[in-house]
């Protein structure tokens, strides 16, 4: 073999620190997103914004209802536990486990996307209505897109696993998954509380 | 020094000359490019230019004698290694304290010049509305405000307005600049407003610019103090036509500036008593 | 090395093209990128000598307003997205592997995928000249609203710019698995090169920076195109807002813009001095310092919006001198008690440090706030820029051209007409834009097409467009000197220069595989250590 470093060194494997690296580069990208958030909203002299009287007159206004999405929010949460269930259990070895923990995670995952879908169509404003829904349907827009990533990345996952493919020692990409599955859990659990839950 | 071989006395001395001719032309330089300024505020922010000026300056001869002394006094002479010494504490220490020490000070200095520009204007300085639009200006002062020097009987909810017009590119253009008129030694107010994109509202002998920004008002105060002329123009990229941004800055004694109003108000608002008002003439 | 047996298919070679489009090798890689990014400098080039042409006289009308507006934007936009930063990828992917005795990249495919969207975000740009309202022409900062009103040459700025992004994260999530994971034994962090540890910083810079650019061009597109009100008062958006996440990105952008030059002169000045850099540590610490402070003074691009807390951020801007200086000492050191020969790379590196110490000191002018309420946007600032990234960056870049030239390339650069490039453009460089602190004084605003004849500006820029053509003059020199190298055969041996670091350790051209054999790493310069024995480190 050869007397230099392409031998990988211990701990973690190339791959997944540089998918750790990846994952920072997003949250930074939703870092400013979220930045832009705040800032308009700091600078704004009310929240939120008012309205002209045109939009009034076409029915525009800036009301989010809650309750579904923190159904919804519940939902992603379960979701991630029912991921980290699947990384668990490949750990121990047992694919059958995994397989259920993928599943389901993947159904909510889902599941949440098509909630989302439908809120979108019972809001009475659109990305043009003001700051509030340009950020509203930004923020919740990226993230959505960042779900139904991470849901292909389940399913891509699922459907290697179906083929055995992941074993105690070797199933990297089940934990790549599921680590992008907490993160774009976070960032909703983030969204959430900014943009539905502080008033 | 007398000990050494000549070869290396010769060249010491051609870096001390290169350091000096160094110094020389950076001094020579420096002098040839002071900004002067016509107002109060001005004045402070050249001192404060100067000063960064000669702390540049100095920062910067010391290294680059250094520099070329080092590259002559240091020629390779022959196959034989020089010592191989990799850095050490003090030295390192020194590297960072000293530009600290200077960072801070000048630091302080521009700290102490900030403080002084910026206080806000007296309540009764004269106030002039700037609006920027593509691609000219509109200078617009209030009846009330010029009223308490010029009439006391004007009604204080008129405004005469200079507006700007597009030059055409291939004019002399000296005449269709418009002009902001001000008084000498009189402090003076302008509010910035911008409805369509950012312009920047720039004196270059006040040394100053203020950038105009649609849904923000900024302002600034100034107290000129030499009458003339003074050609300024937009400082922010506004889009085709920004370079064409350009307006007269017109700094006159108080009865010119009266007259001038005098003359503006009956023009524009149709208003002759201002003319023969005691203390105008009209020109 | 093993050899890695590859399935020959009997009778069909690929056609050397196509072996070029389809390599993973991070040596043809990093040639591509130096090629790629050249032609890009050479194009930036071209528009600023129209910049220049039109400028050279008052009330010039050789190119209209408009045009002008999306020359100056392209200029920039060419030199920095398309030019100096890619640049570095490409020395960075030539050399990093070879520096810390790698065979590859830790990702080639990746590598590969970081490359090819160049091409694509370049063209994409650079149409925008032939589509309707033509290209951007908001200025590389692409400042809102003004960035709303143009036409589609403006989106596909921004996608191109948002791809080219795309490309440095990834490619900066690839140097820096290569640098953390594939190093040689005995390679500790600390005994890595400089270029390494410069490109390390610079890969982090890029890693957190780039994406919250992306997400301002996200932002920017939405409001033009899906009626977003990020930037729009009248919807409750912030004008200012813009500024702030773009600047963000493009403070730390100019350390992403330097930091590689600063590493490829300490890697030259120690090889000619014939001593280590003095202070390597301390170089390090001030590199990462660098990084650390260049994310917190951004708002000094916005010292006359009236929003700024001037305060803090003149205060950090002040502050990021002193790393600076650091480095400013380290090659002073690095030189001082030395024995120095001045071959062409040299010549360059010492170039970059008298310039970039001008261009730093005249950077300083503008972290004091009140001198900046007069400096800025004028061409005091285009001095400034240019002193760092032409008397800085791109100094480095030629200086590290000849000399890595003989390693990539297997083929020396005429020493003469080495000298003469630099000659010429050292004097060109000086002559174009030394001027520009005067006119800027003189209250010269930058991004004006025209300016009137009783300005009085127009000697001075006169000057500074004949420094303008000098350094494209300069250029021929260079060229011819590149078109000898390839007439002639690869005869460089492994080690022309008495270098320090592994690269010099194998063929010049390396193999596919980059090592036969490694010497043994027990400092930062193991070809030295080869040379003389370990026992004149001295340390
Ligand atoms: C390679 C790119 C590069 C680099 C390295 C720098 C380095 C620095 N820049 Fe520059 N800058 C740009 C590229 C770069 N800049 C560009 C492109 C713009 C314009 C953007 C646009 O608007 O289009 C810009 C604009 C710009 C501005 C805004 C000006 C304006 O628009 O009004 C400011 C303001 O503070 C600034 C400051 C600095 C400072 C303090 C440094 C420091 O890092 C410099 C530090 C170095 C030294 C100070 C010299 C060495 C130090 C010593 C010898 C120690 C002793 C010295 C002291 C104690 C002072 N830069
Ligand atoms: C790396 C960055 C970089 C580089 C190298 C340059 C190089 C040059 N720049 Fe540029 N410039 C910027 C970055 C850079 N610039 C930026 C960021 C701005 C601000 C833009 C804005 O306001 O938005 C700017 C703005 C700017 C302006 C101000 C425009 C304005 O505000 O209106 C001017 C004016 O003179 C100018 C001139 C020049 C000139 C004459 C060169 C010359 O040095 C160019 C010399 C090069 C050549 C002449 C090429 C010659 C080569 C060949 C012909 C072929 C050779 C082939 C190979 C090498 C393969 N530049
Ligand atoms: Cu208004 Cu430029
Ligand atoms: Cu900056």
């Amino acid at each position: 073999m050869a007397a230099h470093g392409t031998a990988e060194r211990q701990g973690m494997t190339n791959s997944m620190l540089g998918f750790i690296l990846f994952l920072a580069s997003e949250v930074m990208f939703f870092g400013g997103l979220f930045a832009a958030y705040f800032i308009a909203r700091a600078d704004a002299p009310a929240w939120p914004p008012p309205l002209t009287p045109e939009q009034i007159a076409e029915g525009v206004h800036l009301e989010l209802e809650v309750l579904l999405p923190a159904i919804s929010t519940g939902i992603l949460v379960l979701s991630s536990i029912t991921m980290q269930y699947a990384v668990w259990q490949i750990q121990k070895g047992n694919q059958g486990g995994m397989l259920w923990g993928l599943f389901i995670s993947l159904a909510l995952g889902i599941v949440f996307l098509a909630a989302q879908l439908y809120d979108y169509t019972q809001l009475h404003f659109r990305a043009d209505d003001t700051i509030y829904g340009t950020t509203f349907y930004t923020l919740t827009g990226f993230h959505g897109a960042h779900v139904a990533g991470g849901a292909l990345f389940i399913a891509v996952v699922t459907v290697r696993a179906l083929g055995g493919q992941f074993t105690a020692e070797n199933h990297e990409a089940v934990e790549a998954s599921s680590m992008y599955w907490h993160f774009v859990d976070v960032v909703w659990i983030a969204l959430f509380t900014v943009l539905y839950i502080i008033k | 020094m007398l000990g050494m071989p000549l070869s290396r006395r010769l060249r010491l001395i051609s870096a001390t000359v290169a350091a000096a001719l160094l110094a020389l032309m950076a001094t020579a330089t420096a002098s040839a490019i002071q900004p002067g300024g016509i107002t109060d505020e001005a004045r402070k922010m050249n001192d404060l230019f100067w000063i960064v000026t000669i702390a540049g300056l100095v920062v910067f001869v010391l290294v680059g004698a250094a520099l070329v002394y080092a590259m002559i006094r240091y020629r390779r002479q022959g196959d034989e290694l020089p010592p191989q010494f990799h850095g050490g504490g003090k030295i390192e220490v020194a590297m960072v304290g000293v530009p600290v020490l200077i960072v801070i000070a000048l630091f302080t200095i521009s700290m102490i010049t900030l403080v002084d520009i910026d206080d806000p204007a007296e309540e009764d300085a004269l106030t002039v509305e700037i609006t920027g639009f593509q691609f000219s200006w509109q200078f617009s002062y209030s009846m009330a405000d010029l009223g308490t020097n010029t009439d006391p009987n004007a009604d204080p909810e008129d405004r005469i307005n200079i507006i700007g017009t597009l030059q055409p590119i291939d004019t002399p253009d000296d005449e269709i600049r418009p002009v902001l008129y001000l008084p000498v030694d009189e402090e003076v107010e302008f509010i910035l407003i911008s409805n369509d994109v950012i312009h920047s509202f720039y004196v270059k002998d006040f040394l100053y610019k203020l950038d105009l920004i649609p849904g923000r008002v900024n302002s600034f105060a100034v107290t000129p103090r030499v009458t003339g002329d003074y050609s300024a123009q937009c400082a922010e990229l506004c889009g085709t036509n920004h370079a064409l941004m350009r307006f007269i800055v017109r700094v006159v004694e108080r009865d010119e500036f009266d007259a001038w109003v005098a003359a503006e108000a009956a023009r524009q608002l149709g208003d002759d008593a201002l003319v023969s008002s005691p203390g105008t003439q009209g020109d | 090395m093993a050899t890695v047996a590859v399935p020959q298919l009997s009778g069909y070679h690929r056609p050397a093209v196509l072996d070029w489009i389809m390599t993973v090798d991070h040596k043809r890689l990093g040639i591509l990128y130096l090629y790629f990014t050249l032609f890009f400098f050479a194009v930036g080039g071209i528009l600023a000598l129209l910049v220049r042409t039109q400028l050279a006289v008052a009330d010039n009308s050789f190119v209209g307003n408009d045009a002008y507006n999306q020359i100056f934007t392209m200029h920039a936009s060419a030199m920095l997205f398309l030019f100096i930063i890619p640049v570095w990828a490409g020395f960075g992917n030539y050399l990093v592997p070879l520096q810390i005795g790698a065979a590859d990249m830790a990702f080639p495919r990746i590598n590969a995928l970081s490359f090819w969207m160049l091409p694509p975000a370049g063209i994409l740009m650079f149409a925008g000249f032939i589509v309707d309202g033509g290209a951007a022409d908001g200025g590389w900062t692409a400042y809102s609203p003004l960035a709303q009103q143009t036409g589609v040459g403006m989106d596909m700025w921004i996608i191109a710019v948002i791809v080219l992004g795309m490309s440095s994260t990834i490619g900066a999530a690839n140097f820096l698995v290569t640098m953390f994971r594939m190093r040689a034994p005995g390679m500790t962090m600390f005994r890595m090169p400089i270029f390494c540890w410069t490109m390390l910083v610079t890969a982090l810079l890029q890693l957190l920076a780039t994406p919250v650019l992306a997400a301002a061009l996200v932002m920017l597109f939405i409001d033009r195109n899906y009626g977003g009100q990020f930037f729009d008062p009248n919807g409750g958006g912030n004008v200012v807002l813009w500024q702030n996440v773009f600047w963000f990105y493009s403070h730390p952008a100019v350390y992403i813009m330097i930091l590689p030059g600063m590493g490829i002169i300490s890697e030259i000045l120690p090889v000619f001095s014939r001593k280590p850099l003095f202070g390597y540590k301390a170089f390090v610490f001030a590199t990462i310092g660098i990084g650390g402070l260049g994310f917190s003074v951004w708002a000094h691009h916005m010292f006359t919006t009236g929003s700024v807390l001037l305060p803090f951020f003149g205060f950090m801007t002040f502050m990021i001198g002193v790393p600076t200086g650091v480095k400013i000492f380290n090659w002073l050191g690095t030189l001082w008690g030395g024995s120095i020969s001045f071959p062409t790379p040299m010549l360059f590196a010492i170039g970059f440090v008298s310039m970039f110490l001008i261009g730093g000191i005249n950077g300083t002018y503008s972290a004091a706030v009140p001198v900046d309420f007069a400096l800025h946007d004028t061409y005091f600032v285009v001095a400034h820029i240019h002193y760092v990234l032409f008397g800085g960056s791109v100094f480095a870049v030629f200086g590290g051209l000849y000399y890595w030239f003989p390693k990539i390339w297997g083929r020396q650069l005429n020493e003469r007409l080495g000298k003469l490039h630099f000659a010429l453009m050292f004097v060109g460089f000086n002559v174009a834009f030394f001027p520009m602190h005067m006119l800027g004084l003189d209250g010269m605003p930058r991004r004006i097409a025209v300016y009137a004849d009783s300005a009085g500006w127009e000697a001075l820029n006169m000057l500074s467009t004949g420094g303008a053509f000098l350094i494209a003059v300069s250029m021929i020199p260079f060229l011819i000197a590149v078109v000898m190298a390839f007439m002639r055969p690869k005869d460089q041996p492994d080690d022309p220069w008495e270098a320090n670091t592994l690269e010099w350790a194998t063929t010049s051209p390396p193999p596919d595989y980059n090592f036969d054999s490694l010497p043994p790493v027990r400092s930062e310069r193991p070809l030295f250590d080869a040379r003389h024995g370990d026992e004149e480190q001295g340390h």
